[in-house]
């Protein structure tokens, strides 16, 4: 596949990435709870060294663990889909859209590594990056920010869909017919 | 200096030859003695001039070499990352306040260039504006609001309108010139004119008229210091206190006198007043910060008042010229009065020489001295960081470039999340042992962006101020059992033979080697479980089960594992390294640790963004770099055993300390006898792995659960952050599974696990409780109300 067509395959996916997309980044933040004298005092042990070697009866601290654990307490964390791009991140990815038309290639790998600073779980954001290293001659990096792009595309068909489309072309740019095969083969079976 | 050679006279030889005519022979002796006398004195002095020519030509060699050669060693600056300002920003408002204060910014009106305005979370701050090597930030003012460790509302009220707005990034060390001269370079073009022309009301008036050695401003200094009472001018030109500076020690000989004047002549012969002005305002000496002086006006404005040159009003730069004749007499930190003093005599020679009007100069002497408070920066505030930013630097650049060529070293070091980290090493320390042991506990602490690979905080000791061993680069230590999730990932990259539910074997055995030795893992309890679950074992750190699995996929394997996310030293073949005996240093641990918390992509651990030479022009990016190193699918289903380690396992004392809404995933390391405590663990936006343990790596009642883990968790619950919450990918399903009875089940049932599965490795079986009605309300309800 031609240069322009790699082109053409990320533009798509960026048409249909980031269309509209500018809510805040998903999950809610942590915030620590008031001053350092709130949080209990870590576990306390001992110098004694004849206490040093005995056995323990974990890793754990000396508290019993729960026979029971409260599983449904302890379900997994997981989510299905990674973050959207936030306002700010978005902004950026627009300035370096602007930079790639103009070529200035180096200029739009900074403003996206800022994004991805900013949105680090987005998706859409490392099928930017790829875009830019595909203006830059990089197929190399480009391959490797679309898989990542791809870990972070969940369950979102669309974006799993722009993302294979991506991979195909760019491995059939480098030669691999078979991983582009693959990758399209991915694309149609969603 | 050479023309003291006396002549004496060869007396004997004279006296032999005056007895046969006394008097025409006394006579023709005085006139030719005479004649001789002049004779040589006329050649003394011909020696005399060849030698004073030869010495001109030397020291016109000195002047123009070190003139028109490179004229200053500039130390290399290095930044912490630029805060990015935005909607939705993470930042808590004690750590802006840390934050401004580091790039030193001055509580104000929030309207002067430097400064902010605090009230409550409303924030106003005034950007100076910053030279990035992607483009100028130019000077804004900014109106937000933190609520919630979150910037709200954040709009730029003068300036360029923008959505994200980065702070001038706090300046965070230097790579200085052996003589740890530090210096901010000037041109006379961007110099306020006021300065040069303060300076020279005071220190030398005929500036531009003489040819560097001025004898009648010697006379007028001492009238004009006899006027005042005391000395407020001081004889020597401008051109004379610059070579002074330049090329002489500071004895205050008269043949020092003598080159000072000579040298100057000859520099005002070659160069033009300019040039030489302006090597004056970047060489004077200004001030001493630790070992490093404060060379030139440039830094001494940044150091004092924390503003730029081009900034400073009247009485600032008045304040400066007048510490030109002692920078530590009149030092305004130490000694504000004398410095007051000082500064408006200044003041009122600005106004004789007619500089600034009476009534502008009766206002700047009614001004305090409005110095900051202290240096917006201190020398090497954080070693163990800048050292691993020089190693990283020495891969591409020369030590003599880095010490004197001025460049501009821009890192990911974030002050918060290191001055978080150091809080939780100095804090937790001292409670994790009583005693001797106390003493001799150390503790590292590496902290990165979990998906960038940025260091962003770095703790090298209990000391952090320290600059010694730097035990997070080079405290080679076992690992102990943080080594298990690379075999168990080793594992279930096999998905046929390994899930998480797969029950592996938690029972002694003895392996005999080929020369007869043999060796027998135990687990930490002594205790033998029969079979458990892959995920279990685990998350329970059990021994006998994770060298079992290992010697199953085959230690060849695990150490491909371990290569493939970084492990770049050797690592042992033998099967003790299934329990961690292979060393490594926290810093390789983070990087190892990148892999398994980014799905299997490896993320190269970075310190440096960009290093531009001093004019801002870039030299070297360092990009953000991925590579799949695993399948995203089997780092999920360790991720869920790793989370699993938090909420049930040894690392769940954690939440002792941090709430259980920031979702964590880890693992614990201990190697024998508590001599290395280890945790490795992240959030959704932060890795840090700690170590707890002794330099004489002596015993310690710790394990890696309650050395490591207190540290570790007591960073973690002060910063504000994403749990960790890992997208499932693709060929993930979640199911409702009976782990001893290897089979899918109901979410109600007891024993029902919510597990990860590979596509096709899920169990086929399918087993239903002896649920009843009433239980199976009660897990509706359950459902409905987490």
């Amino acid at each position: 596949m031609s240069r322009q067509g790699i082109f053409n395959a990320s533009m798509l996916a960026a048409l249909l990435t980031l269309a509209g997309c500018a809510s805040g980044p998903g999950g809610s933040i942590y915030v620590p709870a008031g001053g350092s004298s709130r949080a209990p005092e870590p576990p306390q042990t001992v110098d004694d060294e004849s206490k040093a070697r005995v056995w323990r009866k974990s890793e754990q601290t000396e508290a019993p663990e729960p026979e029971q654990p409260p599983e449904r307490n302890n379900k997994p964390s997981y989510r299905e889909a990674g973050d959207e791009l936030s306002p700010a991140a978005l902004g950026l990815v627009r300035e370096a859209d602007t930079l790639l038309q103009r070529g200035d290639v180096q200029g739009a790998i900074v403003r996206l590594e800022r994004a991805q600073r900013i949105a680090p779980r987005s998706a859409e954001v490392y099928f930017k990056l790829s875009e830019a290293y595909v203006a830059g001659s990089q197929l190399g990096p480009a391959e490797q920010f679309t898989l990542k792009g791809l870990s972070l595309a969940g369950s979102d068909t669309r974006l799993q869909r722009a993302g294979w489309l991506l991979l195909a072309d760019i491995r059939r740019a480098r030669g691999n017919v078979a991983g582009a095969n693959q990758a399209e083969e991915r694309a149609s079976a969603l | 200096m050479l023309c003291r050679l006396r002549y004496n006279p060869p007396m004997k030889k004279s006296r032999s030859s005056s007895k046969p005519n006394r008097k025409s022979k006394s006579k023709n002796r005085r006139g030719g003695r005479r004649s001789r006398f002049w004779k040589l004195f006329l050649r003394v002095s011909a020696v005399c001039l060849v030698l004073l020519a030869c010495w001109m030509v030397y020291l016109d060699a000195v002047v123009t070499s070190r003139f028109e050669g490179r004229r200053f060693e500039v130390p290399s600056r290095v930044y912490a990352r630029p805060l990015e300002l935005y909607d939705g920003a993470g930042v808590s408002s004690g750590a802006l306040e840390r934050e401004l204060a580091l790039s030193g910014y001055r509580k104000g009106d929030g309207v002067k260039p430097g400064s902010y305005r605090r009230n409550g979370g409303h924030f106003i701050i005034s950007t100076r504006g910053f030279r990035f090597p992607d483009g100028d930030e130019p000077r804004r003012r900014l109106s937000l609001n933190i609520y919630g460790d979150r910037v709200q509302d954040f709009s730029v009220t003068a300036g360029d309108e923008a959505a994200i707005v980065r702070l001038e990034p706090a300046r965070i060390g230097g790579i200085y010139p052996a003589h740890k001269e530090d210096r901010i370079l000037v041109q006379l073009k961007e110099v306020p004119a006021l300065l040069p022309a303060t300076l020279m009301a005071v220190e030398d008036r005929k500036f531009y008229d003489h040819f560097g050695i001025a004898p009648l401003s010697i006379g007028r200094a001492m009238l004009a210091n006899m006027r005042a009472g005391q000395i407020v001018q001081g004889g020597s030109t401008l051109t004379q206190q610059l070579v002074k500076n330049f090329f002489l020690t500071r004895d205050q000989t008269l043949l020092r006198k003598g080159n000072e004047a000579l040298m100057s002549i000859l520099l005002e012969l070659h160069y033009e007043k300019d040039d030489i002005l302006e090597t004056y305002l970047n060489e004077v000496y200004l001030g001493q910060a630790g070992t490093r002086s404060i060379n030139g006006f440039g830094l001494a404005s940044q150091f004092y008042f924390g503003e730029s040159l081009k900034d400073l009003d009247v009485h600032q730069i008045a304040l400066l010229v007048g510490m030109v004749k002692g920078p530590s007499y009149y030092n305004p930190r130490r000694h504000p009065e004398r410095a007051t003093k000082r500064r408006n005599l200044v003041i009122s020679e600005m106004e004789d020489a007619g500089l600034v009007d009476p009534s502008k100069a009766a206002r700047a002497r009614g001004l305090p001295l409005g110095v900051s408070a202290k240096p917006s920066y201190s020398e090497n505030r954080y070693p163990a960081y800048i050292d691993l930013v020089r190693r990283h630097l020495a891969r591409d650049y020369k030590e003599e470039d880095l010490r004197s060529e001025g460049l501009r070293i821009f890192t990911t070091l974030n002050p918060a999340i290191q001055y978080a980290a150091e809080y939780a090493v100095t804090d937790t320390l001292p409670r994790l042992a009583r005693g001797e042991t106390a003493k001799a506990l150390e503790a590292t602490l590496v902290v990165t962006a979990k998906d960038t690979g940025e260091v962003l905080a770095l703790v090298g000791g209990k000391d952090p101020q320290f600059a010694g061993f730097n035990r997070a680069l080079d405290a080679n230590r076992p690992i102990g059992s943080l080594i298990k999730p690379f075999t168990y990932l080793t594992a279930l990259e096999q998905p046929d033979r390994y899930t998480l539910m797969t029950p592996v074997l938690d029972k002694s055995f003895t392996l005999e080697f080929d020369d007869g030795r043999r060796w027998q893992p135990k687990n930490y309890d002594g205790e033998e479980r029969g079979e458990v679950p892959l995920h279990r074992a685990l998350s329970r750190s059990y021994n006998l089960p994770a060298v079992r699995v290992g010697l199953d996929v085959g230690v060849p394997a695990v150490r491909e594992t371990l290569r493939a996310f970084g492990v770049v030293s050797p690592i042992s073949e033998y099967p003790s390294m299934l329990l961690g005996s292979v060393a490594m240093s926290p810093v390789t641990v983070a990087q190892i640790y990148q892999g398994l918390a980014t799905s299997g992509f490896n993320t190269p651990l970075r310190t440096i963004r960009e290093v531009t030479d001093a004019g801002g022009e870039a030299l070297s990016r360092y990009s953000l770099e991925v590579d799949q190193v695993a399948d995203p699918a089997a780092v999920h289903l360790l991720q869920y055993a790793m989370q699993e380690t938090m909420q049930e396992g040894t690392g769940r004392s954690a939440y002792y300390t941090v709430p259980k809404e920031l979702t964590l995933a880890g693992k614990t390391g201990t190697t024998d006898e508590g001599r290395d405590s280890w945790f490795a663990g992240f959030s959704g936006d932060l890795l840090a792995v700690a170590w707890v343990g002794r330099d004489d790596n002596g015993p310690t009642a710790l394990t890696g659960a309650t050395g490591a883990l207190p540290v570790w968790s007591r960073f973690m619950a002060q910063v504000p952050q994403h749990g960790f919450s890992p997208v499932v990918p693709d060929g993930v399903s979640y199911h409702w599974v009976n782990p001893e009875k290897q089979a899918l089940t109901d979410e109600y049932c007891d024993n029902a696990r919510l597990l990860p599965f590979i596509s096709g490795s899920e169990p086929t079986q399918r087993v239903s409780c002896s649920g009843t009605l009433e239980r199976k309300i009660r897990g509706w309800f359950e459902g409905l109300f987490q």
